[in-house]
């Protein structure tokens, strides 16, 4: 913005800048364009395929935010692009990569069935899913873990070791689920049996929501405040600005990096658990497949902040929760919605890169 | 049986070596390109549709290698021109393929094209053993091994490949030389990207012949992982890529033969080699990677952030 005084028509540039920065509107304005363009975009596409923008829109906001059930499907689907986008959130602290998240929630989901079929109902709820919450984080936890000890015992680039066990995660779950866990009563159908009542969250409302969504924002809460007002978090930020400098001053470097990966994967595992015990009540192939990709995006898009992540989750969450309507008023895949997601984050990329090359 | 295994490993380690040996272009002049999945994919539809719409499959491969170049410009343009962060931007990328080719690709899913035919090489394909698994293959595999040598001398013998390695070593160097660094970037991330969808063409038009959604599987991200295991040369892709297209036929092999190993557990392999190889190798690439890679792949991002 400094090279505009230079110039001879500077006045009109320096004006507009001092109004955008007296009015909030302007700023509010170009998040509307942000919002505005993609949504053009995509309905360019439709009319490709023939189908009314106006209509197919309007069906999309019914679906996401037209009634409460749309609202509890927002919140279904937004709590675990939390969880996984606190998974890559807490590692970017240290300066690690994680994109695993994807393989920590399979896994965590992975371990929470195995725990619940283990279990059963021989307990009351609420020993049942703090059981199944902590079964569920050890899955995660143990897939971050293998990438953080490969990256620090081993120098792999932890990037594509996370990006590479992604694949490996979804392939055992789907093992899994077609042997060990299959519902014998399933008639060949590759699901687990269904989960008992004491391991399945309480709906809410005669909606899908259910209370297990709590868990995400009070997880981003705890993270926010352990990264912000506590000496551990002051450790990583260290870690993170310089691991050369933090490691003359005596940190375990390694460790912390470790503990961190170890942490991160416990918060997708846990989001797999929310998919197991709350929205589907048993595990199956498809559960949860696709959700780390978007938290990483989520996570990304707030500049890594633990609370702003909460609202980027629940406009993508907004996003793809409409994304089934496609489906259903224009008969296209619901897949189609990532075009509309990745123009909005187009734009967002486009404009925040900016910004940093300052 | 062996014979078998071997002629598919070649069959399907060609779309893989495409995508990463133009990965290993884009990552020479300092880029990582996550949207080589996305290219892959999108050039995959665009050869499927194409050679269904004309009937010939050489267009298809052209449309493939368009498509793939588009994306690919796309990536150029968020982290050249945008300075966006690379993961990020490449991730986006794969998205935008996932949702573009999903929508496009509805109506070709029950299409039947005829595709680039098996062309066995007068003479050689009749060595017995070596012949079928070398000589009995369509052209984009034959041209395969060809393009690796052809950029590995294009690297290294050449002013071009200097300026290329320049940019992604140092990349004031190559500013003072005289040479805009942007400008090769986006050079060196589009024509990777037309490679990439030359490799997805591949697989839709030469090896698979139909057209599924997310039909690439994730072998686009595995040409990226293949590219740090090759330790940025064009010839050891050669030998990651087959590697990992032998674990895919010997997977295709033993379910043939009924062999009781879950399929699952089979599919895993390449995944898994690939990430033992790494770990083999591990030490020794640090010292490979271009220099301008390492703001990238330590978290920052985005690489002018690295000499400037």
């Amino acid at each position: 913005m400094q090279e505009t005084i230079a110039l001879p028509n500077s006045a009109s540039s320096t004006g507009l800048e001092r109004l955008r920065r007296s009015l909030p509107w302007a700023t509010l304005l170009r998040w509307l364009l942000l919002a505005l363009g993609p949504l053009a975009i995509f309905a360019l596409f439709l009319l490709t395929v023939g189908a009314d923008p106006i209509k197919t829109y309007s069906a999309m906001y019914f679906s996401a935010l037209g009634d409460s059930f749309g609202l509890a499907e927002v919140m279904i689907r937004a709590a675990p692009f939390i969880l996984g986008g606190l998974a890559t959130a807490l590692p970017a602290r240290t300066r690690l990569v994680n994109v695993g998240a994807e393989g920590q929630i399979a896994l965590g989901a992975l371990a929470t069935t195995f725990a619940a079929m283990a279990i059963g109902d021989r307990f009351p709820a609420w020993v049942t899913l703090p059981a199944l919450l902590v079964a569920g984080a050890a899955g995660g936890a143990l897939w971050a873990g293998v990438a953080g000890l490969l990256r620090t015992r081993l120098a792999v680039n932890e990037t594509i070791s996370t990006l590479l066990l992604n694949y490996v995660g979804a392939l055992v779950l789907i093992f899994c689920v077609h042997t060990v866990l299959k519902d014998p009563e399933s008639f060949n159908w590759p699901f687990s049996p269904p989960f008992a009542d004491a391991a399945r969250w309480v709906t809410i409302g005669g909606t899908r929501l259910h209370w297990g969504v709590i868990v995400a924002p009070i997880a981003a809460l705890l993270v926010w405040y352990f990264l912000t007002r506590t000496h551990w978090g002051l450790h990583l930020r260290v870690v993170g600005g310089n691991p050369e400098a933090a490691r003359r001053a005596g940190f375990n470097v390694e460790r912390i990096q470790v503990l961190v990966f170890l942490a991160a994967g416990a918060l997708a595992g846990m989001a797999g658990m929310l998919e197991v015990a709350g929205v589907e009540g048993r595990l199956r192939p498809t559960t949860g497949v696709g959700f780390g990709y978007v938290g990483f995006l989520a996570a990304w898009m707030v500049g890594q902040h633990p609370l702003g992540l909460i609202a980027s989750s629940i406009l993508l969450a907004v996003l793809a929760v409409s994304g089934d309507a496609l489906q259903i008023t224009a008969r296209l895949p619901a897949s189609s919605v990532n075009i509309l997601m990745a123009f909005v984050l187009i734009g967002i990329l486009a404009r925040v890169g900016k910004k940093n090359a300052a | 049986m062996l014979e078998a295994i071997l002629a598919g490993a070649i069959r399907s380690g060609t779309s893989v070596l495409f995508a990463c040996l133009g990965e290993t272009v884009s990552e020479r002049a300092g880029i990582v390109n996550l949207g080589t999945e996305g290219s892959m994919l999108g050039g995959a539809l665009a050869a499927f549709a194409a050679t269904a719409y004309t009937g010939n499959p050489y267009a298809g491969v052209l449309a493939g290698a368009a498509a793939g170049a588009i994306f690919a410009l796309l990536h150029a343009w968020l982290v050249v021109t945008r300075n966006a962060n690379q993961l990020v931007s490449g991730l986006v990328v794969m998205i935008l393929a996932q949702g573009v080719t999903a929508f496009f690709g509805r109506t070709f899913v029950d299409k039947q094209i005829v595709g680039l035919n098996t062309q066995p090489i007068p003479f050689l394909s009749d060595i017995p053993f070596v012949g079928p698994i070398l000589f009995q293959h369509d052209i984009l595999t034959y041209l395969a091994v060809p393009l690796a040598i052809a950029l590995w001398y294009g690297f290294y013998r050449t002013k071009w490949g200097l300026v290329l390695r320049a940019v992604g070593e140092r990349d004031d160097v190559a500013y003072a030389s005289g040479y805009n660094p942007d400008r090769v970037r986006y050079a060196a991330v589009t024509l990777g990207g037309a490679l990439a969808g030359i490799g997805g063409a591949q697989l839709s038009v030469a090896y698979t012949l139909n057209w599924v959604e997310e039909m690439t599987q994730g072998r686009g991200l595995v040409a990226v992982a293949l590219v740090i295991f090759a330790a940025w040369s064009p010839l050891r892709a050669i030998l990651g890529c087959y590697l990992f297209g032998g674990a895919t036929a010997l997977q295709l092999a033993l379910q043939a033969q009924g062999i009781p190993i879950s399929p699952f557990f089979l599919s895993m392999v390449p995944y898994l080699l690939t990430l033992f190889v790494l770990l083999l190798v591990a030490q020794k690439q640090r010292y490979a990677m271009p220099e301008g890679l390492r703001a990238v792949f330590e978290g920052k991002g985005n690489y002018s952030t690295q000499n400037r």
